[in-house]
């Protein structure tokens, strides 16, 4: 029995004898690896020999594109060209970039250069949200390489940016400042923009900031279509992220735009054909009902009224009669306010002051316009009756009431279900923005 | 049966012994690669900051963005600083803070005491309508914020509304560095006794003019003691003392606070901190606080008028 016992032991032991392997499955550490992958990323960003076109779009992928130009060297630099203004589209800026193992082998750009003007927190910088910018990164893990392309996703706002190698032309375009080129298209002033395209017309809105653009035009069926697309900068012009097609027409992009500032026009040309965008009073097809639709919605919603924070937009620029410099005593403005049905039989139209506690609201002065005259093309037109109040016949206030009573009056652009552009019908330079 | 239980006793005993070894060599201990990306080729502003603040002082800086040195704005959008900011800022530093405590006091002193490590960021971080332009930590690492709007006489875009924008720069180093001599030699509790009922974790509520009429310097130095000490410190230097003596002769108003604090007893308050800092300096670090003082006002007016 014993021998049993010890036989078993020996057997046991032979067989838990220790084995002594030990082999990883790589060859190398995993640290040694990785530093071969950022080397090896590096390498093949520095390179590229012509640099490499870069699109970022940013807020995960959601909102708008922006055209980047980036060359790379061994040294940890990179010289960049970014679409975001006149400025950076022409000179090219030089900061320092890292390969760095995050998480993820990342690309970060650890200097300010033009990719940060996106991610500025400071809205001052780039029109975004005050300690968010426009939602872009500088922080970039790679996603997928392959020996042109290389997509990298943002770290914090998941802002995707795709690089491909530039070629020897494209590198010459962008360093002759082709980048400027597509910034061109906001040049002109006017709310109403007609891009024509052969025998096509179409309405275009743009929006710089988002980068986006809405075509409006009229079917072969005499249907009324609208169409958004984002954009971004190429050399030479803009490409739409999706492509606006109109029967047989079909519009990827406008290239070679030129900006005529003696006939304030802008050239350009959709695959072989010659287009131009001009300036308009009226749009192609005007919302004739949107003028006594806005005014109604302000009475049907409890008698209320309609305001504007910045009041007149002229020739491009923002609150351009200074109503934010109004003062009434130790009062100062707070919005302007358009208020139908505010008596029986006018309306009232004036600035609204806040005191300097910021605690209460007051109508200091106005102007009293009856009901606005809605004619069948579309336009309301105000006619004064009478003053409140001490009301000043000049300055912000003063150029502010003798527009609004403008003779050939304003066409109403429904922005969404409670905002209202007010449109000059004699210039299409001059609008207002109404928020209910 | 015996000799087989000792038999056994030793086959066990030579099982033990014989159980394996596994031995792995170390590897070379000599280059241990990391993570990478900590390293990059140096420049002049490496090369600046090497000569004139490693070198010197073992004060490090880092301007390169390094999410993982802000660790309290892991939810914040921040971005780097501009490059061409660097060496103005840093140069200014030197002058407006490192001379002239080391004029007072000598470089033992400093290179004792002094933070070693600045981390640049170029944004200010915004948060819950204030914006926080630095922090402090354990008396080691200073966050400066706001790199990017740094603009002394002499730069591109100077105007003199910029001051107060450097000022900030100054007033939050010598905030910070007021909280680490704080902290290696404790403030003695006569500072803060007069007010010590006064302070309130609430100071955002509390308005510039409430916090003067009890007493404090500024809004923030209504918090707590030990900002109260930072505030106290950084405005006497900063501000100079001209302008110290008009702001405490400016509390004049009648009849008391609601927590029934009278002029004369704000006034009072403000001139015992005064005192107690100016004390405080020579015994503790034998620095004589008025030339300090003077001397870092001269730099700071040369750097703006």
């Amino acid at each position: 029995m014993k021998k049993v016992f010890i036989i078993v032991l020996i057997i046991s032991a032979f067989f838990s004898a220790c084995k002594k392997e030990d082999k990883p499955a790589f060859d190398q550490s995993p640290d040694e690896r990785l530093t071969e992958t950022l080397a090896a990323y590096e390498t093949q960003l520095a390179g590229a020999q012509n640099g490499w076109n870069g699109l970022l779009i940013t807020d995960s992928g959601r909102a708008g594109t922006f055209s980047f130009y980036f060359k790379f060297n061994t040294g940890n630099r990179v010289i960049m060209l970014s679409d975001f203004d006149s400025l950076s589209a022409v000179s090219p800026k030089e900061s320092s970039y890292r390969i760095k193992a995050l998480q993820q082998p990342s690309l970060v750009f650890d200097t300010y250069s033009y990719i940060h003007v996106l991610s500025d927190p400071d809205e001052t910088v780039n029109g975004g949200d005050r300690g968010a910018g426009l939602l872009a990164d500088f922080e970039f893990y790679f996603d997928s390489v392959s020996t042109d392309v290389i997509k990298l996703v943002g770290r914090i706002n998941g802002s995707k940016l795709t690089l491909t190698r530039a070629s020897q032309a494209e590198a010459d375009l962008y360093n002759n400042g082709g980048l400027a080129a597509g910034l061109n298209i906001n040049k002109i002033l006017t709310y109403f923009k007609r891009l024509t395209i052969g025998s096509e017309k179409y309405d275009i809105q743009i929006n710089p900031l988002k980068r986006q653009i809405t075509f409006t035009w009229i079917d072969a069926n005499g249907t009324l279509q609208t169409f958004t697309t984002g954009y971004y900068s190429t050399a030479g012009g803009i490409s739409f992220t999706s492509p606006v097609v109109n029967g047989s027409q079909t519009i990827t992009g406008l290239n070679n735009i030129s900006w005529n500032a003696t006939s304030q026009t802008i050239n350009v040309t959709v695959g072989s054909i010659a287009g131009t965008i001009i300036g308009i009073d009226t749009p192609l097809r005007v919302d004739v009902n949107a003028p006594a639709r806005w005014w109604q919605f302000a009475v049907d919603n409890g008698n209320t009224f309609w305001i504007s924070f910045k009041g007149f937009h002229v020739n491009g620029v923002d609150d351009a009669y200074n109503l934010q410099s109004l003062v009434s005593g130790t009062e100062s403005y707070y919005f302007l306010l358009y208020w139908p049905a505010y008596a029986t039989g006018n309306d009232f139209f004036g600035p609204v002051f806040i005191n300097a506690g910021g605690t209460a609201l007051s109508l200091q002065y106005g102007s009293a316009p009856r009901k606005p005259t809605f004619t069948s093309d579309g336009r309301a037109i105000f006619v004064e009756l009478g003053t409140y109040g001490p009301q000043p016949p000049t300055g912000p206030a003063g150029l502010t009431r003798d527009q609004l009573y403008s003779a050939r009056g304003y066409y109403f652009v429904q922005t969404s279900a409670n905002t209202y552009d007010m449109v000059s019908a004699s210039d299409g330079k001059i609008w207002l923005t109404w928020e209910f | 049966m015996k000799a087989k239980q000792i038999f056994i006793a030793l086959l066990s005993a030579i099982l033990f012994l014989t159980s394996c070894k596994k031995e792995d060599p170390l590897g070379s201990v000599d280059n241990i690669p990391g993570l990478g990306g900590d390293t990059w080729t140096p420049g002049a502003i490496d090369n600046w900051i090497s000569d004139n603040l490693t070198s010197t002082y073992n004060i490090g800086v880092k301007y390169k963005w390094d999410q993982g040195e802000l660790q309290a704005d892991f939810n914040r959008i921040l971005v780097p600083p501009k490059e061409e900011k660097i060496i103005p800022l840093m140069d200014a530093i030197v002058k407006a803070w490192i001379n002239p405590y080391v004029a007072e006091a000598g470089q033992m002193f400093f290179k004792n005491i002094s933070p070693k490590f600045f981390v640049l960021v170029g944004s200010p971080a915004f948060q819950q309508g204030a914006v926080k332009l630095g922090t402090a930590e354990g008396g080691r690492k200073v966050t400066l914020y706001d790199v990017n709007d740094f603009r002394t006489k002499g730069m591109p875009g100077y105007v003199l509304s910029d001051t107060e924008n450097v000022k900030q720069v100054f007033h939050t180093i010598h905030h910070e560095y007021a909280h680490i001599l704080d902290q290696n030699i404790k403030v003695p509790i006569e500072f803060s006794q007069s007010s010590a009922s006064a302070y309130t974790s609430d100071w955002l509520n509390v308005t510039e003019q409430e916090a003067r009429n009890e007493g404090f310097i500024s809004q923030y130095a209504n918090s707590q003691a030990s900002e109260d000490w930072a505030e106290m410190v950084s405005l006497l230097i900063v501000e100079g003392q001209a302008w110290f003596d008009q702001y405490v002769n400016s509390i004049n108003y009648t009849g008391t606070t609601p927590n029934g604090t009278t002029a004369a007893m704000a006034q009072a308050r403000l001139r015992q901190k005064e005192a107690v800092v100016v004390s405080y300096f020579k015994q503790n670090w034998n620095i004589d606080f008025r030339s300090l003082q003077a001397r870092s006002k001269a730099a700071i007016n040369s750097l703006l008028y």
